[in-house]
């Protein structure tokens, strides 16, 4: 099996590594109606920072919450109905932004419809809306093997893990998608090392244990450690 | 001074190639910084480091600082405390030597640019009269403008608007503003002489030049004599701390020429440690980089307990030195300092007392929140970082509307 590890791909894969620009809307909510009048009004790119984006903030993200909504609901509002209702759902299933945002909206108008009062967040715990440019910078040297491919994912920062995993669903168009499977499918003969990283529930890993278990998974495949091999 | 090669141990390669791939989109773009001074306080020191570094990378940066009397000054400051949301006088001729000031730096300057950057209220005014001299300008604040005074803030917003794009340093910081906002954390040089390694022998020699016996753990608050860094407060803790723990307190500060209340508050401060002989106030000259870079690897605690704060350097400066830091939860230090795993936040004297304690007495859980602390000021807080920043907003200011730019 490990001789697949060195045989060369039709296409190459560039790592790209990718930085945001934050920008502040300079809008704030201070309680959950106001969440929803903004999320209603805002741009798409607003709801996808908070969403998607939000992986690559200073702190890492809380598992328990995996977006910035749920954590603001658990953390600020101190409403962990609330939190628990918007982290387990799930943005990959939406083909388009527009339906993510009225998934979010439907979420935050059913809750807000039975709640006798509006939650408030605490004092200092508003929540700031941002969203972000993106600087994309593609690698200088292609990986044309599976054990190249090792390597560069080991030296890859984190940004580029998240850039393949969780942008990927929206630029190829193709939900759960991500370019490590999707190049793994065109140029190898791997349909069973595909599928198994196409059903890690990114949602739940921080970026450095998705590196770890995606380096996991191609060496359990391979019966040997690819990322030594090269 | 330091290459940008010299940064590779640090940060790595990626990094560097990173920001070269940056450059080259901007080679021999003329980029110009302009503040209100040349020594003292953070932007100076972020400033006479930066700049260097974006020559190297083949954009023609300079660095122009605008001159004032201490009216002006004084003025400045005013609108400065207003801005972080202190009530203030702010009266019309003030504002009319504001202009005046502005209006006199603006017949000085003779530059001409690509990209402008101003930074903070000082030289805000500028604009007005030397727009045509750039395509595109941006707003620089370094302040905690997240509640500012309304007549003070409506009195600047007149010329930010003018502006293609504002920078700040946090999200509850941002303002409504016409134009694109961007955020980008300040950052500290590794190789500077306030951060770079030193030996024991060398620290040790900073300590006996300074007469400091480190016979008792020392807790440290570097800053401004200056009211938001609370150094009343940081005496009130340690009094508070001693009652359980012989320690000794150093609080050091320098000067900066463009805060005129500085001396006021110093003389406070020395009133209110007068006669105690574990309180050591030092005054240092605003380029004691070095002694300070001592006298931080030299604290056992080190303390930043502002109650605003744009973005507290000197707790970026702590923790790359592997201390853990206490610091005020106000402004960026709350983005700074993971609460519990970097350091800690505290709200109030008697919590800041309450934590030195604890480093105190556990110091194995000290040296674990100092390595973290390092590593994280490594990821996110150096000025290889700081610097991709500005490259990345030039491409972007570039490319108006764009989300996405592929290099």
């Amino acid at each position: 099996m490990s001789d697949i590890l060195q045989q060369s791909a039709r296409d190459p894969f560039w790592f790209r590594d990718c930085f945001l620009m934050r920008m502040p809307i300079g809008r704030k909510a201070s309680n959950l109606r106001e969440l929803l009048q903004i999320l209603r009004e805002a741009s798409e790119d607003v709801l996808y920072y908070h969403i998607f984006q939000s992986r690559l903030a200073l702190t890492d993200p809380e598992i328990e919450y995996p977006n910035d909504f749920a954590l603001w609901a658990a953390n600020a509002l101190q409403d962990t109905k609330l939190a628990e209702k918007l982290s387990s759902f799930d943005p990959f299933e939406y083909g388009s932004m527009s339906a993510v945002r009225e998934a979010v909206l439907e979420i935050l108008e059913e809750y807000l419809w039975d709640m006798p009062y509006v939650p408030w967040a605490r004092p200092g715990f508003e929540l700031y809306l941002c969203q972000a440019q993106t600087a994309v910078i593609q690698s200088p040297t292609p990986s044309y093997t599976l054990a190249e491919f090792c390597q560069g994912l080991q030296r890859v920062g984190l940004d580029s893990i998240y850039y393949h995993f969780f942008e990927a669903p929206w630029r190829l168009g193709v939900s759960k998608v991500d370019d490590f499977s999707f190049w793994i499918e065109y140029n190898f003969d791997l349909p069973r090392l595909v599928k198994d990283i196409r059903q890690i529930d990114v949602y739940f890993y921080s970026l450095p244990e998705l590196r770890a278990t995606l380096l996991a998974l191609i060496n359990e495949h391979m019966g040997v450690y690819c990322e030594r091999t090269a | 001074m330091n290459g940008l090669h010299d940064y590779t141990p640090i940060v790595g390669q990626e990094v560097i190639e990173q920001l070269q791939r940056l450059a080259e989109r901007l080679t021999r773009r003329r980029f110009v910084h302009i503040n209100s001074t040349r020594t003292g306080g953070g932007v100076a020191e972020i400033l006479s480091r930066a700049v260097p570094l974006l020559n190297q990378l083949g954009l023609e940066t300079t660095w122009e600082v605008i001159i004032g009397d201490p009216e002006f000054f004084e003025i400045t400051k005013a609108m400065h405390n207003g801005l972080q949301g202190d009530r203030v006088r702010f009266t019309p001729r003030m504002m009319e030597h504001y202009r005046e000031i502005n209006r006199e730096n603006a017949k000085r300057f003779d530059w001409e640019a690509d990209f402008v950057l101003v930074h903070d209220p000082q030289p805000a005014a500028l604009i007005e009269h030397l727009r045509p001299r750039a395509p595109k300008w941006v707003w620089r604040c370094h302040i905690d403008a997240s509640r500012p005074q309304r007549h003070v803030w409506k009195f600047l917003r007149e010329y930010v608007i003018r502006y293609d794009a504002s920078v700040f340093s946090m999200s509850s910081f941002a303002q409504n503003l016409p134009h694109p906002q961007y955020l980008i954390h300040p950052s500290i040089d590794p190789l500077s002489d306030k951060n770079r390694d030193l030996t024991a022998g060398e620290v040790q020699a900073v300590m006996d030049r300074l007469g400091i016996r480190k016979d008792r753990p020392i807790i440290l608050q570097v800053s401004r004599f200056d009211s938001f860094k609370d150094p009343m407060g940081v005496i009130q803790a340690f009094k508070m701390v001693r009652r359980h723990t012989s320690c000794q307190l150093l609080l050091v500060g320098g000067e900066a020429t463009d805060d005129p209340e500085g001396p006021e508050i110093f003389a406070r401060v020395k009133e209110a440690a007068a006669g105690d002989p574990d309180i050591t106030i030092l005054l240092l000259p605003p380029d004691s980089h070095y002694e300070v870079n001592a006298l931080q690897r030299a604290a056992d605690v080190i303390v930043q307990k502002s109650v605003r704060e744009g973005f507290g350097l000197t707790v970026t400066e702590a923790m790359w030195k592997g201390k853990p830091v206490i610091g005020g939860a106000v402004g960026g230090i709350v983005l700074q300092i993971r609460d519990y795993h970097t350091g800690f936040l505290v709200h109030s004297p008697e919590g800041c007392a309450f934590r030195i304690r604890y480093l105190l007495h556990r110091p194995e859980m000290a040296r674990r929140m100092g390595k973290l602390a390092r590593e994280f000021v490594r990821r996110h807080f150096l000025i290889t970082r700081h610097i991709r920043d500005y490259l990345t907003l030039m491409l972007f200011i570039d490319n108006p509307g764009s989300r996405f730019i592929e290099l």
